[in-house]
């Protein structure tokens, strides 16, 4: 699986193994059975001797990879880094992975109560509904938009659009979420090959750059966070980062690729990403804007709710769309002229988020 | 038992607070205090953010409490599964602190919503576990 990412990613910058100077592996190795999965990926791409290593932040684990490598490259220790996003969930059996689920929290002072990872966008959706008297109709609205863009893209897991009614009908997994509000489980692999500026010049007429690079954390333990939980401050803190170090702002933004682990995460970025007020991103949704042809599509590769969240793998597989839309090489879903594409990655529970800008 | 007997189902053993559970016994919640700059944790912590310092004392909370958000949990982890469904709650303590408790099933969802009183009180579950739950 990583192989073929990275084989095509090789193709596509027509450029050798033997090139490639260090390799980042990016999972989150609690959900593989393979310990230390850099070892045996790197084996198996042929990059021995070359430095490798993962990088873990849970969902935003390659977000991260990326910024890895651009530090790498950036401070001249290297020339050409591969990031590889990858990850086998379907080896565990669904019991380990509820087990695991199970854990996604604090371990000393949330998990002994029996959260799960929907339990605490659930908490969130609930708040979000009392502030703004958002409603699981509107929620629905988000698994309808992606469902219909996974049709578009061949690997997608779903391929079949849904209706604002099957959502609604769906068995409830935690309250106010239900099983379609949900992105699924999946194995998947995807890889990005990054160098400097010179190097990228002599390789493609068609480099995309790196602008910015946003990353913030917040406390894991949802005891620790303030305000009254209807966004999320870590993705509001890396937006302005990224957002700073590449001297555009939300309006700038052509296309967007933001994490939409369930239907009320993709909202609520909206909103952080500075896409809409607060309060506002139902009604983004609702006149269509974020639609292909609307004033800013998200998520128009199908999203994490289509595509599925092989989780070590989804940072890149996002970036991956963005490159595709910035090359004017993204088909049936391409953005007329898209110039500046931004792409936002949760870890976890909210503990992480990464939110990176690309410039064509 | 060490402090995995804290909780639903506990996932660790060994912590420095595990003097919590000696007042979770005596029907009691209680924060910790720093001894040098009064700064007060809950859930109890060993050590202060704002000094460094690890001395610490025991305070008893009065539990009362308004809801932030709140969750009812149908699809569990392992371990949880036959008392699905459950709620759990985020709420905000007087002393303006948080706490990720259940909420007891003696509780009707219809009535909860952000900003409902409730009450931080003592549990105890079957195994002999202990915890506490918004009620």
């Amino acid at each position: 699986m990583a192989f073929e990412a990275y084989s095509s990613a090789l193709d596509d910058a027509d450029v050798e193994s033997s090139e490639i100077d260090g390799s980042v592996v990016c999972s989150a190795t609690h959900y593989d059975k393979q310990r230390s999965p850099a070892g045996v990926v790197a084996e198996y791409l042929g990059l021995n001797p070359q430095p490798t290593f993962n990088v873990e932040a849970a969902c935003a684990s390659s977000a991260v990879g990326l910024r890895t490598a651009w530090a790498l490259v950036s401070s001249k220790l290297h020339d050409v880094v591969a990031v590889v996003g990858v990850q086998k969930m379907t080896e565990l059996s669904s019991e380990e992975i509820q087990e695991l689920m199970g854990r996604a929290g604090d371990v000393m002072w949330e998990s002994p109560f029996g959260t799960t990872m929907p339990a605490y966008y659930a908490m969130y959706a609930t708040a979000h509904m009392a502030k703004y008297g958002t409603t699981e109709e509107q929620m629905a609205l988000v698994t309808v938009k992606n469902r219909k863009y996974g049709m578009k893209n061949p690997n997608a897991m779903f391929q079949k659009p849904i209706s604002v009614e099957e959502v609604l009908k769906s068995r409830p997994v935690s309250a106010p979420l239900k099983l379609f509000d949900c992105c699924p489980n999946a194995d998947g692999a995807a890889c990005l090959i990054i160098t400097n500026a010179e190097k990228a010049r002599k390789l493609t007429d068609r480099p995309v750059w790196v602008a910015g690079l946003g990353l913030a954390s917040s406390p894991m333990s949802l005891a620790g966070r303030k305000g009254p939980l209807t966004n999320f401050e870590v993705t509001k803190n890396a937006a302005k980062a990224a957002y700073q170090m590449a001297r555009v702002g939300p309006n700038d933004v052509d296309v967007a690729e933001v994490h939409d682990s369930f239907s009320i995460t993709e909202i609520l970025n909206y909103e952080d990403l500075g896409l809409a007020k607060p309060g506002g991103g139902t009604r983004l949704l609702e006149k269509d804007e974020t639609e292909l042809g609307g004033k800013i599509p998200v998520n128009i590769d199908g999203g994490l709710i289509s595509k599925g969240h092989p989780v070590g793998a989804t940072g890149a597989s996002q970036l991956f769309a963005l490159t595709k839309q910035l090359r004017g090489e993204a088909g049936s879903t391409q953005v007329d002229g898209a110039k500046i594409g931004l792409a936002q990655n949760i870890g976890g529970i909210g503990m992480y988020a990464a939110v990176t800008i690309l410039k064509a | 038992m060490g402090f995995e007997k804290f909780g639903r189902f506990g996932y660790v053993s060994q912590t420095k607070i595990n003097p919590l559970l000696s007042y979770l016994e005596k029907g009691r919640i209680a924060a910790t205090k720093c001894k040098k700059c009064e700064r007060t944790y809950f859930p109890p912590r060993a050590d202060c953010l704002d000094c460094r310092h690890s001395t610490i004392e025991w305070v008893v909370l009065d539990g009362k409490s308004k809801l932030i958000t709140f969750t009812q949990v149908f699809f569990a982890p392992p371990a949880f599964q036959p008392e699905t469904p459950y709620l759990l709650g985020l709420a905000e303590l007087t002393n303006g602190l948080r706490v990720f408790a259940p909420i007891s099933p003696a509780v009707d969802k219809e009535e909860l919503n952000p900003g409902v009183e409730l009450n931080l009180k003592v549990a105890k579950g079957s195994r002999n576990n202990l915890y506490y739950w918004l009620e």
